[in-house]
């Protein structure tokens, strides 16, 4: 069974990464861009199980789950705040919120 | 395996063009729920089988179904946001291209640095019994701060969420 | 400190004590009591110096040697620098102490009078009794330096003295004009004393004078002219006169004081102090003669045309203090100080004189609206009379001896043209003063609308009188007064005894006054047709010289015209352009940085996530070409 070599898992996760920063910093729907934050997550993870098995060592399969663990808890805290912040305004546009303004 | 590779990467990749790129959050869930599938069926490739189920489990069980939740509870009936232009200018085009810039970047630097793979991992790589002795031994720590982490979200979460009235 | 340096210092310090008593117990203090203090103190000032001249003279005579100098202590020490402050009592400051406090005395008793009815009376002794206080410090000083504060006191006292009746506008502007001109001079003193300090290490006249044959002649050159420049200015000489006929808006005893007797005489006097400078610097004391002699005659022709009764006697004020810089230029500086001395009795004598003559006629100067006053105004009349004739010059009244010694002096030591000038000039003095007398007191009846009368004041008359006598006799004092002052020019080139009389040169001269005076009767009295026919030939240089040759004008275009220019120019395109853009530029250089950051800190969260996004790809860069140039180098990154 051929191997996949290392560099392709990287470039995919690189271009996963890309299009989950390109998403964050174009769309202004708040919960689209958790989900691109969630992408850029994801090709995180898919780096660290890549080395992981590069190098046959354990060590980067356990950060993933702990970065999925992470993952989960800034979900649930972001759309909390996503939360709050609808049931302030009817119509959330990020630009709109602006309030941290120097 | 290279095929099977190259599949999951096609569809990893159209997908999350789907979710950035769709205009309903509820497409960009359904599309995010396929992508996080492939990157499932990408770490049995790279011998991650406790990965892959709680990528499943976790992402596509947990999280999803909160996103679900939160628009549903939200959008029905609002107009869809988005709509007109938005407040910043010069956005789009410098973050495509530092996005791209970056790729270039990575891209070379990983065709560079990392053009040979390294000789055949342990059989045991990943297994379950292999990660759940990785973990409650040599990263214990790491797994109780990673406890604490969800404890603080949890009370985070209930406090703001169950607030009634909040100030920008 | 002995007796007599106490004494010394108690004539400087009572006019001053008077002054602050008066200006600070205010309008707490009757005006009697104003009068009482500040003659009071001059009284005793005058009386004070008289016991100190005696004393001198008495020492002198029996062959003994006395104290000048009195040294009090250290007044400034900034090392190696020292000034200290010191008075020197020689025969020089003397004659000038003598005159300031005496003259002084009867001045100030002569107000009492005629400000009688003003409203600012205890102000205008303050003011005087300031002014004597700084006209004796300037002639007390042992040093340049004090000197120099005595120089701006008297400045700033005649502008406080000429600027008196405030709610004039003309009077507030001949004092700004005064102060101005006065302070061009002191700029001069100050850099003369600069330049003193450089050269001769010291500010001391004692030092100074000692060390004069040390330094050459062109750095003393340097320092005459400098000096001649505050002498030029206060003493009203060309070109710096304009203002003294102006100051002749101030009231009437401060004319006759300062402008006629005493503050006028500073640059004689300051030039007569430092003859072992200008007889070290021949350059520079030929520019004094030729200054003064010819400010003698420039000043007589205005004043044969002059209608303003003070305004012709300020003409003939500068014209006679031009024979005193005439005299000590030339060198003949005993002369100069008669000059002094017999022009300080009879010129103020003349103010007064006319004061009487201007509040008897209800403040009227204009000489074409009196005539006929003789009869009305006896003491005024005989006295201006005696004033008259002594200006003129004719014996035995006192300005013909003095007159003579500086004519006698100009011949003696070669001074062919400007002899001739101040002959001219003691020709036309014989005129324009005997035009004076002839339009005021005769030349027919009354031609003004007032109501002459007479009604005598003995504050006024008494000192009126004082002085006539004076003006008589003064001619006489001339051999102590040389012998005197043979003590304080010591070593001077020219030694001139002004005691005897070049009786030709005198005879010559007293034919020209006479000249004067008879061409004055013929036009003024016997042919008045002939004036105005002559009038008629002459108006184009008439004009001319009642403009005082149009001098004012000149400076207007030469100097107050550019200065407003510079100004306006300053003030348009330095001030817009530079002064208020640097701070316009700065705020706006400020405010696009805070727009550039606060553009950052926007507070929106893509614009944020743009920014960390810039930064990751420009570190990835950096990462790139620095790992690109260690491989192409051999060494593998790490």
């Amino acid at each position: 069974m051929p191997q996949v070599p290392l560099a392709d898992y990287l470039i995919l996760a690189t271009v996963l990464f890309v299009i989950g920063l390109v998403g964050f910093l174009v769309r202004r729907n708040p919960i689209t861009m958790l989900m691109a934050i969630e992408l850029m997550w994801n090709a995180g993870n898919l780096v660290f199980a890549a080395f992981a098995r590069n190098f046959g060592d354990m060590t980067g399969q356990v950060f993933v789950f702990i970065v999925i663990t992470v993952a989960a808890a800034e979900a649930a805290i972001s759309l909390a705040i996503v939360v709050m912040v609808f049931r302030h305004r009817e119509d959330v546009d990020v630009d709109d919120i602006s309030v941290m303004r120097g | 395996m290279v095929v099977l590779f190259w599949v999951c990467a096609i569809v990893l990749v159209g997908t999350a063009i789907a979710v950035v790129g769709s205009r309903q959050p509820v497409h960009s869930v359904v599309g995010l729920i396929v992508n996080f599938s492939a990157l499932a069926v990408l770490f049995l490739t790279l011998s991650a089988e406790f990965l892959a189920m709680m990528q499943i489990i976790i992402y596509a069980g947990a999280i999803l179904v909160l996103f679900l939740f939160v628009i549903a509870l939200l959008t029905v009936g609002n107009q869809p946001i988005e709509t007109g232009e938005g407040r910043l200018a010069h956005q789009t085009v410098p973050a495509i291209a530092a996005g791209v810039a970056a790729l270039g970047l990575i891209a070379f630097g990983v065709r560079t640095a990392w053009s040979q793979s390294a000789a055949s991992p342990p059989a045991d790589l990943g297994t379950v019994p292999a990660f759940g002795t990785a973990l409650l031994t040599t990263h214990v720590f790491a797994f109780e701060a990673t406890a604490f982490v969800l404890l603080v979200a949890i009370i985070g979460v209930v406090l703001m969420a169950g607030r009634k009235e909040i100030r920008f | 400190m002995d007796k007599f340096a106490a004494l010394v210092l108690v004539i400087l310090l009572l006019p001053l004590a008077g002054a602050v008593l008066i200006s600070f117990a205010g309008p707490y203090l009757p005006r009697v009591a104003a009068a009482v203090i500040a003659n009071g103190t001059l009284l005793v000032a005058f009386l004070m110096t008289g016991i100190v001249a005696l004393t001198g003279w008495q020492a002198t005579s029996s062959g003994q040697t006395i104290p000048q100098h009195f040294a009090y202590g250290t007044w400034a020490l900034i090392p190696p620098l020292k000034i200290s402050f010191g008075l020197l009592i020689d025969p020089l400051a003397l004659t000038w102490m003598l005159i300031i406090t005496g003259v002084g005395f009867l001045i100030h008793l002569y107000s009492v009078g005629y400000m009688a009815s003003d409203r600012n009376y205890r102000t205008f002794f303050a003011y005087m009794n300031l002014f004597v206080f700084t006209m004796l410090l300037l002639v007390m000083s042992d040093n340049f330096l004090w000197l120099l504060v005595g120089w701006g006191g008297v400045g700033l006292a005649s502008y406080l003295l000429i600027g008196f009746y405030y709610d004039r506008v003309s009077a507030v502007l001949a004092a700004r004009k005064a102060l101005i001109m006065n302070v061009i001079g002191d700029v001069g003193i100050m850099i003369a004393i600069f330049l003193i300090y450089a050269h001769l290490g010291s500010a001391a006249y004692s030092d100074v004078f000692a060390r004069v044959a040390s330094v050459g002649a062109p750095a003393l050159t340097a320092i005459g002219l400098w000096l001649l420049l505050g002498a030029v200015a206060k003493s009203a000489q060309l070109p710096l006169h304009t203002w003294l006929p102006d100051a002749m808006e101030g009231p009437t005893p401060v004319s006759a004081l300062i402008h006629a007797a005493t503050m006028v005489t500073a640059g004689v006097y300051l030039i007569a102090r430092c003859y072992p400078i200008y007889d070290h610097a021949p350059v520079a004391a030929e520019v004094v003669a030729v200054v003064g002699a010819t400010s003698a005659l420039f000043a007589a022709t205005i004043g044969c045309v002059q209608y303003d009764i003070k305004r012709v006697l300020a003409y003939s004020t500068m014209s006679q203090i031009g024979y005193m810089m005439f005299a000590v230029g030339a060198g003949a500086y005993t002369a100069g100080a008669f000059h002094f001395l017999t022009h300080a009795f009879f010129k103020a004598l003349l103010f007064m004189a006319a004061g009487i003559v201007i509040q008897n006629l209800g403040g009227e100067q204009d000489i074409r609206k009196m005539g006929g006053l003789a009869g009305k105004m006896p003491l005024a009349f005989w006295t201006f009379l005696i004033g008259t004739v002594a200006i003129a010059g004719v014996p035995p009244f006192a300005g013909f001896f003095s007159k003579d010694a500086v004519i006698d002096a100009a011949i003696a030591l070669h001074h062919p043209v400007l002899g001739a000038f101040l002959i001219i000039a003691a020709f036309l003095t014989a005129f324009y003063m005997f035009r004076l007398l002839f339009l005021t007191f005769f030349s027919g009846a009354y031609r003004g609308d007032g109501a002459p009368h007479d009604h005598p004041m003995v504050s006024m008359n008494v000192p009126v009188v004082v002085l006539a006598i004076l003006a008589t006799v003064g001619g006489f004092l001339a051999a102590p007064l040389g012998a005197a002052l043979r003590l304080t020019f010591v070593g001077a080139l020219h030694d001139q005894d002004i005691a005897t009389i070049n009786w030709p040169v005198a005879a010559g001269a007293f034919l020209l006054v006479v000249a004067g005076i008879a061409t004055a009767y013929a036009l003024y009295q016997v042919r008045p047709q002939l004036r105005e026919s002559l009038i008629r030939a002459l108006a184009g240089p008439r004009q001319l010289v009642m403009n005082a040759y149009y001098l004012d004008t000149v400076y207007h275009w030469l100097v107050e015209v550019p200065a407003y220019a510079i100004a306006d120019a300053a003030a348009g395109f330095f001030e817009t352009f530079i002064i208020r853009a640097i701070p316009l530029a700065a705020s706006a250089t400020a405010a696009a940085l805070g727009g550039f950051a606060r553009a950052w800190e926007s507070g929106q969260l893509r614009r944020y996530g743009l920014t960390i996004a810039v930064g990751v790809v420009l570190l990835l860069a950096w990462y790139v070409i620095t790992a690109y140039a260690a491989a192409s180098q051999g060494v593998l990154p790490q």
